[in-house]
């Protein structure tokens, strides 16, 4: 079997008909990366003893014919801010450069519990600051699906492994889109689950009340047992919910065609590029054949999103990111002076874009501005967020574009902030109102790759999931 | 925007402890001016009885007793190692007071 065709799914029946065992694939990825990533760039550092380790006790639970978790022996890539014991956490930051994770994160924690393979840590936006994983301070990761390309970001170099059969899934993180518009720009699946779903212990954090962790993959099934496996409530992250999970049974396409799907007038007036429109209407159109209804919706404050959420962020960032002082986790100068040891740490460690958002957290936050704009941003939050409440009074489900345009070439945005947080104006309200959502490739063989976002109720992963699932089987038909 | 000048963006960086790079000041400040630019819209939107959103999900104090949940040992020492410099399993920074 080709690494190209292999899914989680897949992966799992191989091992049981014996068709290969964990170890030869876990060969077989780590060739491949030799190859391929050269020229993609995807990975940051590669843990290659561990990986072989891990896949071969999934392989002796075979020969024993003991039960295996549909995670056994799977190999996948992490992004490099979430901490897996005993290997590098860079952040893709000078300022971590040499540090090395000394615990778990929760969700590692539960995905070695379920036999899961890290063949390595991915490339990704400096602390997950960016949208096209430009700002990494080591390497800048191609888009596989066209070279010239920026694979998207902050999840870029996940994408782009799982995107190039580097890895048969990833993780990511999402604060304002960097699992969803990454994944729309290299035609896979990306999940960013409700805030609260999945513990953020072990994330190195960036905005704390925004970040979660998300699963990319080839579909949408294999996005479902990674959620499931990660989700839960843990006592290490206060913040994570134990939620309602009274809906055991799967959803039908008949459940399906008694929802509704809304589409929010504000996210199609304009903007859309012509492919990204045309994938839109497609992917309506092919909702619509199974039967899904749908309803116009309006989500009024969206226009806004933008200036709340560049506003929210960067006031956590800043206080986020000053526990790297150069006291802890790393040195990278020395000073006899502290006051000068700070300083000099913090900007020999720090790119511009994170230190252009310190700055701005700093300044929204000081005494005098306060109000004028952090303040005032919270409130618009509140807006936001009733606007989806509102909206779930009439629809079940919100379909979306990911992102306005199909993926941009390398530099042409990174020197204008603006053009690039303008990347996200669609992922973002998600995150700012907690809701889950995916981002789906609406084609099979794009030229450039184009997703849809579907974005659902609060701790409602199952029904977009289940949604996307049918989208999928409906797309490989037609 | 006057609120961000050279300034003011001496004095935000002094509170964030960073020196920045005099060559690239200039455009720092003019990208820093387009963004709080763009902010400006939010101005126009009336949020007098709107209550600030301020994170999470569901917004419930979590409490637990004031024990030891785990034994920490392992995890305690691997962060100590971790740290830049160390000495007889104490972390050793530079001197605070002259």
């Amino acid at each position: 079997m080709h690494l190209h065709d292999l899914t989680i799914k897949k992966f799992h029946q191989g091992l049981l008909d014996k068709k290969f065992s964990a170890a030869e694939i876990v060969k077989e990825y780590y060739n491949r990366i030799e190859v391929r990533d050269r020229e993609i760039n995807a990975y940051l550092s590669l843990a290659k003893e561990d990986a072989f380790l891990q896949a071969e006790k999934t392989d002796i639970k075979v020969a024993k014919g003991e039960s295996l978790s549909p995670l056994d022996g799977a190999p996948l890539a992490i992004k490099d801010n979430i901490l897996i014991s005993g290997q590098p956490a860079t952040a893709a930051s000078k300022m971590l450069e040499k540090y090395i994770a000394s615990y778990d994160a929760t969700v590692i924690n539960k995905l070695k519990s379920s036999g899961a393979v890290f063949l390595g840590k991915t490339n990704m936006d400096e602390f997950a600051m960016g949208s096209s994983t430009e700002t990494s301070a080591f390497k800048k990761t191609k888009n596989p699906r066209d070279l010239e390309r920026v694979p998207g970001g902050s999840s870029g170099g996940s994408v782009a492994a799982v995107a190039d059969s580097m890895a048969l899934a990833a993780l990511g993180s999402d604060t304002g889109g960097s699992i969803r518009q990454p994944a729309s720009f290299c035609s896979v699946v990306g999940l960013k689950p409700t805030y609260g779903a999945v513990s953020r212990y072990g994330l190195i954090a960036m905005a704390s009340s925004l970040d979660q962790i998300g699963p990319i993959t080839k579909t949408v099934e294999d996005a479902e047992i990674l959620f499931k496996t990660m989700a839960g409530v843990d006592l290490l992250d206060s913040t994570s919910v134990d939620f309602p999970k009274e809906d055991k049974h799967e959803l039908t396409l008949d459940d399906l065609k008694n929802m509704t799907i809304g589409i929010p007038e504000e996210y199609f007036v304009g903007g859309l590029d012509q492919p990204t429109s045309q994938a839109l209407d497609n992917s309506i159109k092919l909702f619509k054949s199974l039967g899904i209804h749908f309803k116009n919706i309006r989500l009024p404050h969206t226009q806004y999103a933008l200036s709340c959420y560049y506003i929210i962020m960067p006031a956590e960032v800043s206080s986020n990111l000053s526990r790297l002082d150069g006291i802890r986790y790393s040195r990278l100068k020395d000073s006899n002076n502290l006051l000068d040891l700070y300083r000099q740490n913090k900007s020999a460690g720090f790119g511009d874009e994170v230190q252009r958002r310190i700055i701005l957290g700093t300044f929204v936050l000081s005494s005098g501005y306060y109000d004028a704009y952090y303040s005032k941003a919270q409130k618009v939050r509140s807006l936001i967020k009733n606007d989806f409440t509102e909206a779930f009074k009439e629809v079940d489900m919100i379909l979306t574009p990911v992102a306005p345009t199909v993926p941009f070439k390398f530099g042409e945005r990174i020197d204008d902030p603006l053009a690039m947080y303008l990347s996200d104006i669609f992922t973002i309200p998600v995150n700012l109102a907690g809701l889950p959502a995916i981002s789906i490739p609406a084609n099979q063989k794009p030229e450039l790759p184009v997703g849809f976002q579907l974005i659902g109720k609060h701790w409602r992963e199952r029904d977009i999931l289940t949604a996307g699932k049918y989208y999928e089987q409906a797309k490989y038909i037609t | 925007m006057s609120e961000i000048n050279k300034k003011s963006l001496e004095h935000l960086a002094d509170l964030a402890r960073l020196e920045i790079n005099p060559k690239k000041e200039e455009k720092f400040i003019k990208d820093l001016q387009s963004i709080l630019g763009h902010f400006q819209e939010l101005q126009s939107l009336n949020t007098e009885n709107v209550l600030p959103m301020t994170g999470g999900t569901q917004m419930k104090n979590v409490f637990r007793e004031d024990d030891q949940k785990r034994d920490k040992t392992v995890e305690t020492r691997n962060v100590v190692d971790a740290f830049p410099e160390r000495e007889k399993g104490y972390l050793r920074i530079p001197p605070v007071f002259k």
